[in-house]
């Protein structure tokens, strides 16, 4: 039986749908804790939010709404290099470390092809990643669930969940599982728009600011020199490429007060 | 949707299209966007009309008003009656306002995140606030707006201004010509001669760029009996 619950984040497009189910065997899916979970993950993302803070919350409220034995999220660096961003335990932070060393492991696999790896009892998958399934086995794991953390064609990193339990996670768990990671990467995304959009402005800014001093240094320059604003443009550039100067530079420096207006060098014929 | 529609329809070019979409949207008479850095208006980006280059012009001058207010405090700021307001608020900037036309006033945010670019001035001819779905409309302009600056100035070359925002951006380039000669003029530094440029339009009841001009043409020139 499906209850559909939907969320809808229009900013993105996106659209997870948590359907609620109960068959016997599969892992316990605290509803009221999910939620709690996705509003407290929500609350978290203020424009000034901390991602490991995110990530952690995340890592920790896996364990507890969906009821596994740990939970981590590896996140790929500018470069390409994945790193252990979050993990809610000790033993889950070794084994995720180990799967970087080694190269292998569910959530490689995960973040690689952007495709969710489930319901992996790693007693049987020994010949695939034959050095993770006995780490994992030493740390007490039995099955492992990878979560890509990606939105349309971009994946960021993989959310890694990890049972002592070797079933599997109903339908519904892995759909709650997905969301979370989903939201965890549109707060990710978001908080690198607004970085970009930081220095964007103040590069703007920055470029406005240096046009003013231009018109100021062209004010000067024409009130020294008795000339009119486009032959004081044309010394200021003039002087600037004779002296291999930037203009900006020239500029602020006769604006500032520091290059006296009429010292620049006089225009040949043909400047 | 509706929004999105109307900045893809008319002939308008880019960020004069977003000023009129945005008086239009919020049922508005004209409408202004401004960049502000350091409490002060740096450029206009775009205005629909007369009346709202001498609001953006009066803030410019005066150093107050909506778009500086919404731009110090980050926060959306209303005037629906500015005859009745009284001399509370803004005492110069209302009457300069109130005389070119204006009644009511509004000042929006222009941001991304916790990042200031400046604000999305609205004016209406006759008194009265912005109904709801008009306020909606003004904060999703006022986003469109930030958007739109930002995205023009993504293509800028180091140390520039993107291309398609270079030739929309008004920085009141005479009023900084005219603060460089009056600095010479007095031997005083650029910053002192711009607040003597303001203060002389204040005092005359004239826009800073009406006297700037009259610097530049030298039909005025600042002495140091003045």
């Amino acid at each position: 039986m499906q209850h559909g619950t939907a969320w809808r984040i229009d900013r993105v497009g996106l659209r997870t749908t948590v359907g609620q189910t109960s068959e016997a065997g599969a892992v316990m899916l605290d509803q009221t804790l999910l939620v709690r979970s996705l509003v407290e993950l929500a609350d978290n993302l203020t424009d000034d939010f901390d991602i490991v803070d995110v990530l952690s919350l995340l890592s920790d409220r896996c364990v507890h709404a969906l009821g596994v034995t740990a939970a981590g999220v590896l996140l790929a660096a500018p470069s390409g290099a994945l790193r252990v961003v979050a993990s809610s335990s000790d033993a889950m932070r070794t084994l995720e470390l180990f799967q970087l060393q080694s190269d292998q492991g569910p959530c490689l696999d995960a973040y690689r092809t952007g495709q969710q790896v489930v319901n992996l009892d790693l007693a049987a998958v020994g010949s695939r990643w034959p050095r993770f399934a006995q780490r994992a086995a030493a740390e007490g794991f039995r099955s492992a669930h990878s979560f890509p953390m990606r939105l349309r064609r971009r994946t960021l990193g993989a959310l890694n969940l990890l049972r002592s339990d070797p079933g599997p996670l109903d339908a519904t768990a892995i759909a709650a599982a997905q969301a979370l990671a989903d939201i965890a990467t549109i707060a990710i995304l978001q908080h690198q728009i607004v970085i970009d959009a930081q220095t964007l402005n103040s590069q703007l800014s920055a470029a406005l600011n240096s046009r003013i001093v231009i018109e100021q240094a062209k004010g000067k320059i024409s009130q020294a020199t008795g000339s009119d604003m486009d032959l004081a443009f044309r010394r200021m550039r003039n002087h600037a490429r004779n002296h291999n100067q930037h203009l900006a530079e020239l500029a602020s420096g006769i604006a500032g007060g520091t290059i006296p207006p009429g010292s620049l060098d006089y225009l040949k014929p043909g400047d | 949707m509706r929004i999105l529609g109307l900045l893809g329809d008319g002939d308008g070019r880019g960020a004069a299209r977003l000023c009129q979409v945005a008086a239009q949207v919020t049922g508005m008479t004209g409408a202004g966007v401004m960049l502000l850095a350091g409490g002060r208006p740096q450029a206009s980006v775009c205005t629909t009309d007369e009346v709202s280059s001498l609001i953006e012009e009066a803030q410019y001058t005066l150093g107050e008003g909506p778009c500086v207010d919404a731009h110090r405090l980050g926060e959306v700021v209303s005037e629906p009656d500015l005859v009745t307001a009284g001399a509370s608020r803004w005492v110069s900037f209302s009457s300069r306002a109130v005389g070119a036309g204006a009644r009511a006033v509004f000042g929006y945010p222009v941001r991304i995140g916790a990042g200031q670019l400046g604000a999305l001035n609205l004016y209406r001819d006759r008194p009265g606030p912005l109904d709801d779905d008009e306020h909606a409309n003004a904060l999703v302009m006022a986003d469109v707006a930030a958007r739109a600056v930002l995205a023009a100035q993504a293509g800028a070359g180091l140390g520039g201004i993107g291309i398609d925002l270079e030739e929309d951006l008004f920085v009141w380039g005479a009023v900084h010509q005219a603060a460089g000669m009056v600095s010479v003029q007095l031997d005083i530094p650029v910053v002192d001669a711009l607040v003597r440029l303001r203060a002389h339009a204040f005092l005359t009841d004239r826009l800073v760029s009406d006297v700037a001009s009259d610097v530049v043409e030298r039909r005025l020139a600042f002495g140091s009996d003045e």
